[in-house]
């Protein structure tokens, strides 16, 4: 037997076994192990604010760890940091390239990135001595575009690529530390998880990917969806992953157990999802589709339990504060509303 | 989706996928039983720390806007 075949052959086992394992440990369903609790009841959450000053689609939006502030980035060309209280923009950073595809907000508050078809991820010090706010670093190596980023720290972040890798980045000398392969299919979104010692992918490739961030490897990966997965973010215990993709789905997989518990699917939604947040206790999940709405589910009983609309074109963004005191969506409209 | 080159490349990538494969088979599981209880203990533990699952008193909102309505 040729080593192609002895591969192919060794490649089938072990996909067999790994199907046999997530079997032989469903002993029940998320769904029967919930059927005892009772539906959240109706979530209704009204627009408190809304943050007006990008002129053009808005791709991305990520809050600070300080709940109040959140970064946005518009393919205006711009990178807005907003109050969301008071809805006054904190610094408007013009871009090099309009072609901006995500945004985040260091931990620290000190830094913001960006990027998007200019395949580079870009790092601007908010506070820098002389006030303006300057490029601190260009993150250049990916041969894709850049369809997310996260800060680790001030020093060091994870991005993710059309190129279909994903990279943690060394900031201060603007290296990669790690590069991170295996996807099939360009890298759409990550998030890192609450412990900072791993982070989860979403691809065109249909699956969701578990990284160990030291290691440099994939753990776990996760199929399923039956189109591009957009939005990927941690539960918040750091136990499960939820995802949502193009297929109109939204999907929990619980790490330990090494497998898909639900799915958050309605006959009536036939759009894909764009982006999603979970609430605080992780008891709802707020996710963003094409056809303008955000829809609130109930995460355990897998029931749509609110609708957040207001946006007049596709939701692009969401993002729950870090207090879980507010959600913020962001819209092709130009638009961020803040909701509670 | 990336087109992959033919040749020895293919025997590199086959090599890697098993390699990979190899790592995700030899994880520990856990009963799914447990793993939903957990979800759902963390969700009833953290529920009434919860601001947009149990609503938010208006006089602790700092997003609503607290100015009387006029009628003018």
């Amino acid at each position: 037997m040729g080593e192609m075949e002895q591969l192919r052959k060794e490649a089938e086992s072990l996909k067999d076994q790994i199907t046999a394992a997530r079997k032989a440990v469903q002993d029940t369903t998320l769904q029967e192990a919930a059927a005892g609790i009772t539906v959240v009841g109706r979530v209704q959450l009204k627009t408190r604010k809304t943050l007006r000053g990008h002129l053009a689609k808005i791709y991305a939006m990520h809050w600070a760890v300080d709940a109040n502030l959140c970064v946005s980035a518009s393919q205006d060309g711009k990178l807005i940091v907003w109050d969301t209280i008071t809805t006054n923009k904190v610094n408007a950073i013009p871009l090099k390239s309009s072609w901006v595809m995500t945004c985040a907000y260091a931990p620290s508050g000190n830094l913001v990135a960006c990027g998007g078809l200019d395949n580079m991820c870009s790092i601007y010090n908010l506070k820098g001595k002389d006030g303006n706010v300057k490029v601190m670093r260009e993150l250049a190596a990916h041969t894709g575009y850049l369809s997310c980023c996260r800060f680790l720290s001030d020093s060091e972040i994870i991005t993710s690529s059309g190129d279909c890798t994903c990279v943690l980045w060394d900031i201060e000398t603007g290296t990669q530390k790690t590069v991170f392969a295996g996807h099939q299919g360009d890298c759409m979104s990550l998030a890192v998880s609450p412990d900072f010692k791993f982070f989860i992918s979403g691809a065109c490739d249909f699956t969701a990917k578990l990284w160990d961030i030291r290691e440099g490897v994939c753990r776990q990966t996760f199929g399923g969806h039956e189109s591009d997965i957009n939005a990927i973010g941690f539960f918040p215990n750091g136990n499960a992953v939820i995802t949502g993709s193009d297929d109109a789905t939204c999907k929990l997989y619980d790490l330990r157990a090494d497998q898909e518990l639900i799915t958050y699917q309605d006959s009536s939604i036939m759009c894909g999802v764009t982006s999603l947040a979970p609430s605080l206790s992780g008891r709802l999940i707020l996710a963003g589709y094409d056809d303008f709405n955000v829809n609130i589910w109930d995460s355990l009983k897998s029931e749509r339990v609110g609708v957040l609309a207001g946006h007049d074109n596709r939701v692009s963004c969401i993002g729950v504060s870090a207090d879980g005191m507010a959600c913020c969506t962001g819209s092709w409209d130009s638009f961020l509303k803040i909701w509670n | 989706m990336s087109s992959k080159p033919h040749g020895s490349n293919n025997i590199a990538h086959a090599r890697r996928m098993v390699q990979q494969l190899r790592i995700e088979a030899s994880i520990e599981r856990t009963k799914v039983s447990k793993a939903s209880a957990d979800l759902m203990n963390y969700c009833s533990e953290h529920a009434r720390n919860d601001p947009l699952l149990m609503g938010i008193p208006a006089s602790d909102n700092p997003f609503k806007d607290k100015k009387p309505c006029t009628i003018l």
